[in-house]
């Protein structure tokens, strides 16, 4: 897939603006639009040589079916005439090697399915990783929804029904070409049943297929109010009203179950409309050969049947269908995938940043009437802020949580909007500001790997002599075994709190960035940790331009200025 | 028996109308399906072998009975599938309708220890994953029924031609039964559950990313972040492909065993003639299909079993009725006296907050003794999705408007609310996102004096507000404390809504314990 697969601004603008929840009722429907073009996109381009080996299964499938109603009519035509038993044995053993083979294609098919979800999720898991880290900043909730479920709920429509739509579209036509060799009129019969059947697979199909869409809309949404009272659940707690809540929560459920079997009365129309046309093409086809065999047909007919030939389109005849019925059970797949694509388009692939020479030393940073308003909120996070930071001078941030502390530090980063003014270093606008940039956070990322490893992330090619003076640097001292070689789990586990954020300054450190931003760097620490830290962190904002968001007068104190937000 | 299980059962109890609708179309359709097929061979190679011997035995082969027969069943095999499908289904939907909110009710009475370190993915993986996966319990129901229908119509139409047809048929599907069963304990199993807590890691690892954004952006790993998170990802597709394999196999044995089971079954009537032959063939490759719905739910079991034990651990904890507590409360060793207002000062992280969670009972295993006893504002709100009075009635279910309107007003929220398209009834999206933070704080506050209790319990509740909102908030909060006589329990370090206390309780950092002070030896700022 290339970037510009779902690099569509405006539609993905819309996308996001339905979600709004303010009018729940419409808002998925014109949400789906754009995913669906999305998804078509994706559909065609992602699963690789895995999809084309699960569909090639799917359509070689057909052939096994004719082998196998051949198969079955030469052997009750061999039994019929009272041929020998080698006769007979042959074509049973037809009959047993085309189940061999349709055996061997199932499994095939499943294997490839699996593989080309595996293949196709992959890709679209590095578009969203792109869009998510290097577009702005979205909910944590939103991002880890999006690159975890939103992601596995395509898993279905490429594993099962992609693979199975093709064969549904082609093999019920080639079957039915098939049994006209035997009888043209059978085939006929078989036509005339496929062309009802499929315009009862418009009109109720299309008004079902739209129900169940909102409805498994609805149902997320109710997934959603589940996850929201099980957030606020201290507050429920304490105001003691699980009872009023859990009711809350049983009359939506109830509401919504109701909702879904009225929508399902017409739904399973369309499934029924299915069976019984599939029905019906073995009724009357076994009629029609049996009339034709008995030579009773009230009208006159072109052909006259042998059993072999009544046999094998009376065999054929719920073969017909079942490609359309095996791409009915895999509908679910394609509604969890439409639904995850409503919200994933909006996940545009964000610009490709111009590369820019670094700065050579700790530039002047001046806000100039800076506005940062997030795309959903009614109020600005910050309102013309300015500010000029002296190069190389340490500044911290304070003020209360929400007052846009973070939210300035993101903006440096790009990960938040600057809705009005501007940022300049050195006096000028820089195009990407994020790689002169040094960053140490509260929760720093950990990875299974070395503590050097994990220093390193900041400059992967840095020399050992590097990593281990930037750990010196902040105090980063380990008596485990291995020192800096020491591997750490996926949790981290055995680094302390302070010890974190010194990884996370050590890494900071490495990096050769003339600015350096520090978001909570002792939150959540005690105080004798605070206190330790505190060195560390004067020795990594050492001839950087530095800005310190936070809460503890400590670190305030290290500032050359305080402004509070 | 497990409290799922129960809950299961007076579910089946409560809907056993509709599910034996299901089961009773189930048995029509299967025993419909194999006799449809079956009949039709019959009749096609009776009709063949009648037109061969001349016209005059044609007329008396009658004709009426089987084509009328078989059309019959085409009808009927319709009507009960979309009887079966419905009845299962909507049995199904009520049972989940009741049993989730049962689960929420589970959770709320969990102790807190459990119930709020639930990350929203554990919370999502609970009450929707695992929920869901009960429902192939009421859906599935008529699988067996189908099944055995549609291989007891096989095997009677088998016997005709003899008792060894018969036997091949039966213990063909015996053994595709008995294949579809091992492979989806030694392999679908496991596998399911390998993608289940598969999907978990991957979640960790996504979210441990997400909460580095600003780290990845500055140190350029954007694109690695997507290599890191597919090479995780590796080990999830592993455990899919192994199900997807799994599933592969219970088909294709389905496939393999239909296979040698016609052409057994056609072998051994061989002797009772060729329409019986084909009737016998026929029915044996009716008799494994009706099989697959049940081989399907063999296969999903795997998952479900899973399910099924974490929702029992949650289920275990069923509402206890709240109790009146006999003793005063205290904070921090100290009693609180009724109507008095406290403040709770010290730097930040000192631990005020989780000391008014203690004594809420929100903290390990917490009792819900005292809650009865106050009113909180929680640091962060702690807002619903749902309108704005969705979220005041959250303390009062049965408030009117007009008391909605009296709340808002002493938080000094009630222009804003009136200025909102829908007023009360706008909707506040997650968490209010609609608000800004101050007006989060506010709606709180209101939610929290609509609360009929001896003390509220406010942790900061004018923080981010602007001087001037914040000196009408406090003014109407001491005017509202002194009409209704409830108690304060103030956590702030701002001097204004510490003002009105009339004595402070100061933590220190190092939790040596509380001192005492009076207030005017304490600073606030």
């Amino acid at each position: 897939m290339t970037d510009t697969a779902y690099t569509q601004p405006m539609t993905a603008r819309i996308a996001q603006f339905d979600r709004s929840p303010a009018k729940p009722a419409k808002a998925p429907e014109r949400a789906q639009e754009p995913g669906k073009a999305w998804l078509a996109r994706l559909s065609r381009s992602g699963g690789g040589s895995a999809m084309g080996r699960a569909r090639a299964a799917g359509l070689l499938d057909g052939l096994a079916a004719v082998a196998f109603a051949a198969g079955l009519a030469f052997s009750v035509d061999a039994v019929a005439s009272h041929r020998g038993p080698v006769t007979i044995a042959g074509w049973l053993l037809l009959v047993i090697v085309a189940c061999l083979f349709r055996a061997l294609l199932t499994y095939v098919g499943a294997e490839a399915g699996a593989r080309a979800a595996a293949q196709a999720k992959a890709s679209l898991r590095v578009d969203l990783a792109r869009s998510v880290f290097g577009g702005p900043r979205r909910s944590a909730g939103q991002a880890l929804t999006a690159l975890v479920e939103g992601v596995e709920a395509l898993d279905g429509l490429f594993a099962r029904f992609l693979p199975t739509k093709l064969a549904a579209a082609v093999l019920p036509l080639v079957l039915i070409a098939a049994a006209a060799f035997a009888s043209p009129i059978a085939a006929a019969i078989m036509l005339a049943t496929l062309i009802p059947f499929i315009i009862a697979m418009i009109f109720a199909g299309t008004a079902a297929a739209a129900e169940a869409r909102a409805q498994f809309q609805a149902l997320e949404r109710l997934s959603g109010l589940f996850l929201d009272r099980v957030r606020a659940l201290p507050v429920v707690l304490a105001f003691q009203a699980e009872g009023t809540t859990t009711k809350a929560l049983g009359r939506s459920a109830s509401e919504l179950a109701e909702r879904t079997i009225r929508v399902l009365r017409v739904a399973f129309i369309s499934s029924a409309a299915l069976e019984f046309f599939a029905a019906l093409s073995v009724a009357l086809v076994a009629v029609y050969c049996g009339f034709n065999l008995l030579r009773l047909l009230p009208f006159p007919v072109p052909e006259t049947l042998d059993l072999k030939r009544a046999f094998f389109v009376l065999a054929l005849a719920p073969e017909v269908y079942a490609p359309m019925r095996r791409l009915a059970a895999a509908y679910h797949d394609r509604q969890a995938a439409e639904a995850a694509a409503a919200r994933l388009v909006a996940f545009e692939a964000p610009p490709a940043k111009p590369a820019v020479a670094p700065l050579a030393k700790a530039p002047t940073i001046q806000f100039d009437g800076v506005t940062i308003r997030y795309p959903d909120a009614d109020m600005p996070a910050l309102s013309k802020f300015d500010l000029t930071v002296p190069a190389g001078a340490i500044i911290a941030l304070v003020g209360a949580s929400g007052a846009g502390k973070s939210s300035l530090l993101n903006l440096l980063l790009d990960l938040a909007p600057l809705t009005e003014g501007a940022i300049l270093a050195d006096g000028e606008v820089r195009a990407n500001l994020a790689a002169d940039i040094a960053w140490a956070g509260q929760s720093p990322l950990i990875l299974p790997a070395s503590i050097a490893d994990n220093i390193a992330l900041s400059r992967r090619d840095a020399p050992r002599a590097e990593i281990e003076a930037a750990a010196q640097a902040v105090g980063l001292i380990l008596d485990r075994p291995g020192g800096l070689d020491f591997v750490l789990d996926e949790r981290g586990s055995g680094l302390s709190g302070g010890e974190r954020r010194r990884l996370s300054l050590a890494r900071a450190l490495l990096k050769p960035a003339p600015i350096l931003l520090l978001d909570e760097p002792t939150a959540n620490l005690e105080l004798a940790s605070e206190t330790q830290l505190l060195g560390a962190i004067r020795a990594a904002a050492r001839g950087r331009t530095t800005l310190i968001a936070t809460h503890s007068e400590a670190v305030a104190a290290l500032a050359d200025k305080v402004v509070r937000l | 028996m497990s409290p799922l299980e129960e809950l299961i059962r007076a579910q089946r109890r409560e809907r056993a109308e509709a599910l034996a609708l299901a089961v009773l179309s189930a048995v029509v359709v299967g025993a419909a399906s194999t006799i449809l097929l079956g009949l039709s061979g019959w009749f096609i190679v009776a009709s063949a072998a009648a037109g061969a011997a001349g016209l005059a035995v044609a007329h008396t082969f009658n004709v009426l009975i089987p084509s009328a027969m078989i059309r019959l069943l085409a009808i009927l095999r319709t009507a009960a599938r979309y009887g079966e499908r419905l009845a299962g289904h909507t049995a199904a939907l009520r049972a989940l309708a009741a049993i989730r909110p049962a689960v929420f009710e589970s959770l709320a009475a969990a102790p807190p220890s459990q119930s709020l370190t639930m990350s929203r993915g554990e919370a999502s993986a609970r009450l929707v994953q695992d929920v869901d996966a009960v429902e192939t319990r009421f859906v599935r129901l008529s699988a067996p029924w189908s099944a055995g229908a549609g291989l007891s119509a096989a095997v009677a139409m088998a016997v005709l031609a003899g008792w060894l047809p018969a036997l091949a048929i039966l213990s063909g599907a015996t053994g595709a039964m008995l294949a579809a069963r091992a492979i989806a304990r030694r392999r679908s199993a496991p596998a399911r559950a390998a993608v289940q807590s598969r999907i978990g890691a991957l979640k960790e690892t996504t979210a441990s990313l997400v909460a580095a954004s600003a780290e990845l952006r500055a140190y350029g790993l954007e694109a690695w972040a997507g290599e890191t998170l597919n090479a995780r990802a590796t080990d999830l597709e592993d455990a899919r492909l192994a199900a997807a394999r799994a599933q592969g196999l219970i088909a294709a044995s389905q496939a393999a065993i239909t296979g040698v089971t016609v052409a057994a079954a056609m072998a051994a009537a061989i002797p009772a003639g060729a329409p019986l032959a084909a009737l016998a063939g026929l029915a044996a490759a009716m008799s494994i299909e009706v099989l697959a719905g049940l081989a399907a739910a063999l296969d999903q079991d795997g998952a479900a079993g899973e399910a099924h034990k974490r929702l029992d651990a949650i289920l275990q904890h069923r509402p206890q009725s709240a109790s009146t507590p006999a003793a005063a409360p205290t904070l921090l060793g100290q009693a609180l006296r009724s109507g008095e207002r406290l403040a709770v000062v010290g730097p930040s992280g000192c631990g005020k907050t989780t000391a008014v969670e203690t004594l809420l009972g929100l903290r390990g295993e917490g009792s819900a003794v005292a809650r009865s006893l106050f009113a909180w504002l929680p640091q962060d709100a702690g807002l619903i999705a749902g309108t704005v009075r969705d979220n005041l009635r959250l303390a009062a279910p049965s408030a009117t408007d007009d008391q909605l309107w009296a709340v808002l007003e002493d938080a000094a929220l009630a222009d804003r609310v009136r200025a909102a398209p829908g007023g009360l009834s706008a909707f506040l999206g997650d968490d209010g996102e609609r608000l800004s933070g101050g007006e989060r704080r506010r709606l709180a506050l209101a939610r929290a004096y609509l609360r009929d209790a001896a003390w509220l319990l406010l942790d900061e509740p004018t923080e981010g507000l602007d001087p001037v909102t914040e000196a009408r908030v406090v003014e109407r909060l001491e005017q509202r404390l002194d009409r209704t006589g409830q108690g304060l329990v103030l956590i702030s370090h701002r001097p204004a809504p510490a003002a009105i206390c009339d004595r402070v309780l100061a933590m220190s950092a190092q939790e040596k314990g509380p001192a005492i002070w009076p207030p005017g030896l304490v600073s606030t700022s």
